[in-house]
């Protein structure tokens, strides 16, 4: 079915991520940083432990329908809202740098040294 | 239970003493009552617990923590744990009074009794633990309690620092050394007592004392001589002692209590405590004895020519802790009745001595014995103190220190060996070089002629009052045998013992007399002797040459480093690929792989996945090709988009909801930012990155190779996954069975906010406090340090479009036309509808807590991207994101701890409109008022606040003065 063009569009999305970290750029570093994110979500979602053709509800439950694995989406949410947060930091991380530095080019930066 | 809530009271303390409104309305001198206090009750409460003790053997407590992995937290009390404890609180009582008068500074004073109180919760949960692991970590904590304080005046003062890394590295070591050694004790010890189970790990102090056999054991050799040299680091044994001396910058109520009283007999109780199955060896007790009699000697012999007064007393400690070490060590724990008189001595008189110095120094400035004399007059109280604790360290009868020295000598005696003289000529010197440091104190300090004319400010006359009182127990407690001192013994020596001071006028007495004359006599040619007294090593040069060399390879290593964190980044990377490459892992799951081609029949909602999917990737590309950054974040947020759609295809509302809504949020947050860095700076990388390609080509297809392997393990390893998924045998199916308990339709919201409740409280957490770092981040790291001048860049064209979204963003108000404004005005009470309804029915929909707050928050941030910063913050002043996170988490915290009142547990689930009745009147609003309702809320506006606190954040203009940012945000 679709498991191998989801498997193939979680690696490509990763490697893209992995690139756009190891540029210079630092705001495409934080989207790169993003990416990465989704694609571990997009992981998740799709390693779910069942399908069902219908959304975990009780209701959808009693009416004797498959429904989808719950855990796994609740593990989603929380996933979702802990990366929005650390992306946030990253973002301010980039913003900083910028003020302090006045570049986003990580070339110009070597303080880790120091 | 109790022996935990003991050792709990000190840490407790601690906290109170530090929390702002507790600590604000106590002064000086009632923080002083109240810590002396406590700890006087807690020596009582020990006192009382003597009786108990005494008919027990021993008192064994353990609360359950991890039983399935055999750890707990207990609690061992016996009469060994007993004596130390009613040191530590006793002289703490007395420590605590003391230090009250000791620091003029109300500010320095309550800094210093937090740390002296939590290191006494350390050091009882040391003696107390009944577990070693427990114990080590008790362990480890009065090593940091004890940097911290010995490094107390370290930001003006450079030996401080110095003395206080050097006291932590020492320990710090020998504790590496002490866990290896306990864990292997343990292991053998499960050997022991369970021969038929394998890597059973016995950590109780009270099953560990009934291996008797430990002492055959074939790892014996390495693990003993592990814990030796835990204990010989911490108790400041020959050739680790230099740490102590260096100790002495510590406050002098911190010398006194821990480099004298408490911290350095840690290793003295863990040898004790271990005693009884590790003795029978050789090893054990020859190693005790030999490096307790150098130690004894060197410490000794050191001691009078020191001139600091505070680091005779240091020496003079180290040896008396020699001393007590040989005495453990001696044969068939025949010294052990000695060497726990010689505790209670020395901590009685060495404390009062080490408050006595620290007085003389509080009133004239300085503690250096040759600029000292003839403050009997000025300050007859101490005088009278050292009077007393002086000659009891040197052992004149019948003081206590006179018991403790006539034990010694008796215990030393009665050691028969080949080397017996030796023994005796090492003990017989240290003691008369003792006495003779003892006499220096007296008559150096207090007699003679003053040297110098110094200023001498009075202290106030409470503070004589601790260590008069230790004196005072030095002078009766060898009196009063009887009734206090052999009780608490017997309970603490295994064996039988008879104790008296004075036991007629046998060879001991003799000798004691005899070795106080001879200190007499070493006291009267002191001046030529003091300057002969040299030493070819020191450990402390070795300490010096070892720490140069660390820093030497410090350097060395430095060399290899290029401070670009991007390359740190490809090192990492790259060894991952290389790793996943070379060791095969990559081959193996791709020749394991069998790729299950596409099914040629697909259904529609297939078909949109894999169109979803193509659109995922395709955005993904187009981050790296595209080179404006605003191109490159609304690119990333159609990868956001299509993997929300997916979700909503993979049957997942609520996930798609999210996902939809902080994609949104992410997008305008990167585009928000961008407004805030210069556009120049944004357009050199840009430029230097596609026009002038400053970066090498082989740079370039290194970060591809990288990417790709990566790219492609990630690729196996979901393959894998994917293709291997259980049949429906997951946990889910019982989430999806019991969601009807807790009334809620929607099962992930019951998960969320239910049944893994307490993750969402910790995820809230984990959100709020990377807001916090935002705003932390922005309004301090701002201002321009460091040697990297501003570059003026060569600024080329700005390319078109990327300069006027650039302008747009900085300067609102182009955004602002008055259909934009009116835009905004509507969206705000449309989204706080939303929010309500999204976490009033989030149990039968789509939508929940933290999605109401990311839509609350999305309408708000419009307001700042159309009206600006200034005009948003004015018109809504009812929006104050710190506030607004605080009250979130207080109703989500009291929301968890409220269950606990009605028996439910922590973050259990409570129907509230049930409870109060009026379940049909909100039901029939198709509402129910349950716990899970309540954290909903919470989560909302935890989330609402905390997303305004990062948009106030990256709102807030760039070109103004940082000052009034915190101001303006909170």
């Amino acid at each position: 079915m679709t498991e191998v063009l989801f498997a193939l569009s979680i690696g490509i999305l990763f490697g893209i991520g992995v690139f756009q970290l190891l540029r210079r750029d630092l705001i495409k570093a934080a989207i790169g940083f993003a990416i990465l994110f989704s694609a571990i979500n997009l992981f998740f979602v799709a390693v779910g432990a069942f399908e069902g053709d219908f959304a975990p509800y009780v209701s959808n439950v009693e009416a004797g329908r498959q429904t989808s694995d719950p855990l796994i989406q609740a593990l989603i949410l929380t996933a979702i809202v802990v990366s929005f947060g650390s992306f946030s930091l990253v973002l301010g991380f980039v913003n900083i740098i910028s003020r302090r530095y006045d570049t986003v080019d990580s070339n110009d930066l070597n303080k880790l040294k120091h | 239970m109790e022996l935990a809530l003991f050792t709990a009271v000190p840490f407790c303390l601690a906290l109170l003493l530090a929390t702002p409104f507790v600590r604000t309305p106590l002064n000086k001198s009632s923080q002083t009552v109240l810590t002396s206090l406590v700890f006087a009750a807690l020596f009582a409460w020990l006192i009382g617990m003597l009786p108990r003790v005494q008919e027990a053997g021993a008192i064994s407590q353990t609360i359950l923590w991890m039983p399935s992995a055999g750890i707990s937290l207990s609690f061992y009390l016996d009469g060994l744990a007993l004596l130390f404890g009613l040191i530590i609180t006793g002289v703490g009582a007395l420590i605590f009074f003391y230090a009250g008068f000791y620091f003029d500074d109300a500010q320095e004073h309550n800094r210093f009794i937090i740390w002296l109180s939590a290191f006494a919760g350390a050091m009882l949960a040391v003696v107390l633990s009944g577990n070693v692991l427990m114990m080590f970590i008790a362990w480890e904590l009065t090593s940091i309690t004890s940097f911290i304080l010995i490094g107390f005046n370290g930001a003006d003062d450079a030996a401080a620092r110095h003395g206080a890394f050097k006291a932590l590295l020492v320990t710090g070591a020998g504790a590496l050394a002490l866990i290896v050694g306990l864990v292997m004790l343990s292991a053998a010890a499960g050997q022991i007592l369970y021969p038929e189970q394998t890597n059973r790990f016995v950590g109780d102090f009270a099953s560990i004392l009934q291996a008797n056999t430990l002492h055959q054991h074939d790892w014996y050799l390495l693990f003993a001589l592990l814990i030796l040299l835990g204990g010989f680091t911490k108790s400041a044994q020959f050739p680790f002692h230099f740490w102590l001396p260096g100790a002495m910058s510590a406050p002098t109520p911190a010398s006194a209590y821990l480099h004298s009283a408490t911290m350095v007999k840690a290793g003295i109780y863990l040898f004790a405590r271990l005693s009884p199955v590790m003795y029978p060896n050789e090893l054990w007790t020859s190693s005790l004895l030999t490096i307790g009699l150098v130690t004894m000697l060197v410490g000794a012999y050191f001691a009078v020519k020191q001139r600091d007064l505070k680091g005779l007393l240091a020496y003079s400690t180290v040896s008396k802790l020699g001393a007590i070490v040989a005495l453990i060590g001696l044969p068939n724990q025949s010294g052990l009745k000695a060497a726990f008189v010689a505790i209670i001595a020395h901590a009685l008189y060495k404390s009062a001595l080490f408050l006595v110095a620290g007085t003389i120094d509080h009133a004239t400035g300085t503690r250096t014995i040759s600029r000292l004399g003839g403050l009997r007059r000025k300050m007859p109280v101490m005088f009278w103190v050292t009077v007393v604790s002086a000659l009891s360290m040197a052992g004149l009868p019948f003081l206590l220190g006179f018991l403790a020295k006539e034990t010694l000598l008796d215990a030393m005696l009665h050691y028969s060996a080949p080397w017996t003289q030796l023994v005796m000529t090492i003990v017989i010197l240290s003691t008369a070089f003792t006495a003779m440091a003892a006499y220096m104190l007296i008559y150096d300090v207090f007699l003679g002629r003053p040297r110098e004319r110094l200023h001498i400010h009075q202290p106030s006359a409470w503070i004589g009052l601790g260590p008069a009182l230790l004196a005072i127990g030095s002078l009766c407690l060898g009196l009063l045998l009887e009734p206090i001192l052999i009780p608490v013994l017997e309970l603490a020596v295994p064996k039988s013992f008879e104790l008296h001071l004075f036991a007629g006028f046998n060879d001991v007495f003799l000798l004691s007399i005899l070795i106080l004359l001879a200190g007499f006599l070493l006291f009267l040619i002191r001046r030529s002797l003091i300057k002969r007294i040299t030493f070819p090593l020191s450990g402390d040069a070795v300490y010096r040459e070892f720490i140069s060399y660390v820093e030497w390879a410090g350097t060395t290593i430095l060399h290899a480093q290029s401070g670009f964190v991007r390359y740190y980044l490809v090192i990492i990377l790259g060894a991952v690929a290389a790793v996943l490459i070379l060791s095969g892992t990559l081959s193996d799951l791709v020749a394991g792989q069998q790729i299950i081609p596409p099914d040629p029949s697909v259904s529609t909602t297939d078909l949109a996945k894999v169109f979803m999917l193509f659109l995922t990737v395709a955005a993904g590309l187009l981050t790296i090709f595209v080179r404006e950054h605003v191109k490159a974040a609304i690119a990333y947020g159609v990868i956001g988009y299509a993997i929300g759609v997916i979700f909503l295809i993979n049957r997942a509302p609520d996930v798609a909801l999210v996902q939809l809504l902080v994609e949104t949020m992410a997008t305008v947050l990167i585009i928000f930012m961008l407004g805030r860095i210069r556009a120049d700076a944004r357009l050199k990388v840009i430029n230097s990155l596609w026009t002038e390609r400053h970066d090498h080509r082989l740079g370039l297809l290194r970060d591809l190779g990288i990417s790709i392997v990566i790219g492609l393990a990630v690729f196996v390893f979901s393959l894998n996954a994917l293709q291997n998924r259980p049949d429906r045998h997951s946990i889910a199916e019982w989430h999806l069975a019991n969601a009807k308990a807790v009334n809620t339709d929607d099962v992930v919201g019951a998960i969320v906010a239910d049944f893994r409740g307490t993750d969402t409280l910790l995820e809230v957490a984990v959100f709020t406090t990377a807001a916090l770092g935002v705003l932390t981040l922005l309004a301090r790291g701002g201002q321009r340090r460091g040697s990297l001048a501003p570059r003026k860049a060569q600024v080329g064209v700005l390319h078109e479009f990327d300069a006027s979204v650039v302008e747009e963003i900085q300067d609102a108000t182009s955004l602002s036309t008055p259909f934009t404004r009116s835009v905004s005005f509507i969206v705000l009470p449309i989204a706080i509808l939303i929010g309500v309804a999204q976490v009033l029915y989030g149990g039968s929909g789509p939508g929940d807590g933290f999605t109401a707050g990311v839509t609350i928050g999305l309408a708000v941030s419009l307001w700042y991207v159309v009206l600006g910063y200034n005009e948003a913050k004015s018109l809504l002043p009812w929006f104050r994101p710190a506030l607004i996170v605080r009250l979130g988490l207080v109703i989500a915290i009291a929301n968890a701890l409220f269950p606990i009142l009605m028996g439910k547990g922590f973050m259990g689930h409570v129907e509230y409109d049930q409870a109060l009745g009026i379940y049909d009147i909100v039901g029939s609003f198709g509402l129910h008022i349950t716990s899970s309702l309540i954290f909903e809320v919470a989560i909302a506006i935890a989330v609402m606040g905390g997303l305004g606190i990062i948009i106030e954040a990256i709102a807030y203009p760039t070109d103004r003065s940082q000052d009034g940012f915190e101001t303006a945000v909170s």
